[in-house]
């Protein structure tokens, strides 16, 4: 079901630019952006507040259409849908992953994780068998019955990770997914990603923090609604340089520039 | 996603904010409640009247009677007229095919006498099917019969309060009653016949237990004299209901053409008038029933306003369910299904509460209770219009919510 590694790019942006009017004058939130996301790579996109960071990330993931250009989710192009039907995209191709986690607060886990499901037209005995097989996977199946209140931060976002992946999207988009957590828990989610990466899922983590974007194997650095750099991460250069690195080659030819 | 499952998600919702939905429900519950009771009373209140009606010839009864002339100048054929009379009958009797019977009675004012009373009254010159028109059963004796016709025999029949009238607590069997000057013997005492719109009425059938009914040939013979036999009315007993307005038309050709075009006489269809007593029914239920929709109005904009409140606590939850890829549509019908089963609540527990004020009411006033499919009925189809109505507004909003904005909303 995944998409194969470092073949055709999962998300190809071209020329993307998103003008927002605000009264009198347009801002340019968005300057122009191309980009080309290979499959199976971990990536983070970093950039001062204000830089249109998040507003890449909603284009990205579909909440928003640019103003121009292109953008090709697997295959789709995705830049002129509808509303309807980028909510069809969404369910399919994204998985989020929000800082805030974002669970529903009234439903339970399982029901929290069938969410995707639901909306997706899965029917009633797959969906729970996928919902608790996705919790089991983060390693909280036995709470499926649990509040998300009844629970830790670290151990909601592992619910909202379960949510995010239950779908088997082309992409996992995941919006500062420590930011709310203490350290050694923000670690936890990130090996939780790094996992996620080595089973082959592509993931995007937008973050201010360095340190988190080093987790992934590649940068890119947005600043002025531009993307200012691009490339491998420390970590991924070091794990190139020494051929033992399991990503280096999915780092792409980038990684080399440096 | 499927419409079961948003019930899922709406019985969490109203589960968790028990608070918050019984005040949504209070208006729904007292509209709901209030055209229960409105249906129920209605309800009640044609089936008295229909009730009353079939006590003396029900709705196949048409009725044919005198109308006096109101034209100050009159043409010779008006001075001519004298109402109806036993011609007219014969008529009937002849042309009407749907007639089952016609019934024709003449009523005299004489001097009522027995060793103990002595006053002017009414008498009614009756046929013998007169007992099977009104429904009027001997209690004791017998009531006329066709020999008594036939025979213009002087025999009387009594309703109740007459023979306690003439009699006091005498038997009147056999016993000897002077009208005018002729005695009658007193053949039968009729069955008390009773009815009472509400409790405490008076008894609206009194007048039949206060008949004096002799055969309509002693009548004339003995009284009137009368060489036409004029009747005062004649009931038309029709075949079937759906036959009255035929009926009607066929016998005001016979008679319009026996009294030569001069209108001295009026076809009343018991149908028409019972509808139209109806009607008149009707503006009291429209009270009730504005009352109602009052109700349900303000309980509806409760409702909205409260979902309003409640949509903005979930903008970012709406958020996430379109981030995830609940569609506009997912997201409308989760709130509707949300205020739909609110109103249902309310029209669950309206129903026993609007069933309970129609029978106190009923019961106050004295009429039988009343529980109708209907009522269901209603209050079904209230609380689903009201919540499906007034969670419209609140379900689009929710469904135009943008993504974006929805997810950063604090």
């Amino acid at each position: 079901m995944l998409p194969a590694s470092g073949s055709d790019p999962v998300i190809r942006l071209v020329d993307v630019t998103k003008t927002y009017d605000s009264g009198d004058t347009a801002v340019h939130a968005l300057r122009g952006v191309n980009l080309e996301i290979g499959a199976g790579e971990s990536i983070a996109i970093i950039g001062p507040s204000g830089s249109g960071k998040s507003t890449l990330m909603h284009i990205l993931g579909c909440l928003d259409v640019p103003t121009s250009g292109d953008y090709d989710l697997a295959g789709t192009p995705v830049a002129s849908l509808s509303s309807r039907a980028l909510a069809k995209v969404r369910n399919e191709k994204i998985g989020f992953v929000f800082q805030a986690y974002n669970l529903l607060p009234k439903a339970s886990l399982l029901r929290n994780v069938e969410l995707p499901m639901l909306y997706g037209g899965v029917g009633r005995v797959e969906r729970k068998e996928r919902a608790r097989e996705a919790l089991r996977k983060v390693g909280l199946l036995e709470r499926a019955a649990h509040l998300p209140s009844q629970l830790s931060g670290g151990q909601r976002q592992r619910v909202a990770i379960a949510r995010a992946l239950v779908n088997n999207p082309a992409i996992v988009l995941a919006d500062e997914p420590t930011g709310n957590l203490d350290t050694q828990t923000g670690k936890d989610i990130l090996a939780l990603f790094d996992e996620l990466g080595k089973q082959g899922h592509t993931i995007i983590l937008v973050t201010h923090d360095p340190v988190v974007a080093e987790r992934a194997s590649r940068i890119v650095r947005i600043v002025d609604g531009q993307i200012a750099s691009d490339g491998a991460s420390v970590r991924a250069a070091a794990e190139a340089v020494v051929p033992a690195g399991v990503v280096a080659v999915d780092a792409g030819p980038v990684a080399f520039a440096h | 996603m499927t419409l079961r499952e948003s019930i899922v998600d709406a019985l969490v919702e109203v589960r968790v904010n028990r608070a918050r939905t019984v005040l949504q429900t209070l208006g729904v519950i007292l509209g709901v409640a209030s055209l229960v009771a409105v249906q129920g009373m209605s309800d009640a209140g044609r089936r008295q009247g229909l009730k009353f009606f079939s006590e003396f010839g029900g709705l196949k009864k048409i009725l044919v009677h005198n109308k006096p002339l109101k034209e100050r100048v009159q043409t010779a054929a008006m001075l001519d007229s004298h109402g109806l009379d036993w011609g007219d009958v014969e008529a009937l009797r002849r042309e009407i095919p749907m007639a089952t019977q016609v019934d024709p009675i003449a009523e005299d004012e004489q001097t009522i006498r027995t060793p103990t009373y002595q006053k002017l009254r009414e008498i009614t010159g009756a046929t013998p099917d007169y007992q099977a028109v009104y429904k009027f059963f001997p209690a004791r004796g017998r009531f006329l019969i066709d020999d008594d016709l036939a025979q213009m025999s002087r025999v009387v029949v009594l309703g109740d309060s007459a023979a306690r009238l003439y009699f006091g607590n005498e038997d009147p069997l056999g016993k000897t009653l002077y009208i005018g000057d002729a005695g009658f013997r007193v053949v039968g005492v009729l069955r008390r016949k009773e009815f009472y719109f509400n409790e405490g009425d008076r008894n609206a059938l009194e007048w039949m237990n206060r008949l004096t009914i002799i055969p309509i040939t002693a009548l004339y013979s003995r009284f009137t004299g009368d060489p036409d036999k004029k009747v005062s009315f004649i009931n038309v007993m029709v075949d079937k209901v759906e036959n009255n307005k035929k009926a009607v038309a066929a016998i005001n050709k016979v008679l319009a053409r026996r009294h030569k075009g001069v209108p001295d006489f009026e076809v009343i269809d018991r149908k028409e008038r019972m509808k139209q007593q109806q009607q008149e029914g009707q503006i009291f239920d429209l009270i009730f029933l504005a009352t109602g929709i009052l109700s349900l109005l303000v309980g509806g904009i409760v409702i909205m306003n409260i979902m309003m409140a409640s949509l903005r606590e979930r903008i970012r939850e709406v958020g996430v369910r379109k981030a995830i890829g609940a569609r506009g549509l997912d997201v409308a019908l989760q709130f509707l299904v949300e205020s739909v089963l609110v109103t249902a609540i309310g029209g669950l527990v309206g129903l026993p509460i609007g069933i309970l004020f129609a029978n106190g009411i009923t019961a106050l006033i004295g009429q039988p209770a009343v529980i109708t499919p209907q009522m269901a009925m209603v209050s079904v189809i209230a609380s689903v219009v009201v919540g499906l109505f007034f969670g419209l507004y609140p379900a689009i909003k929710a469904a135009r919510l943008n993504p974006v904005e929805a997810l950063r909303y604090e």
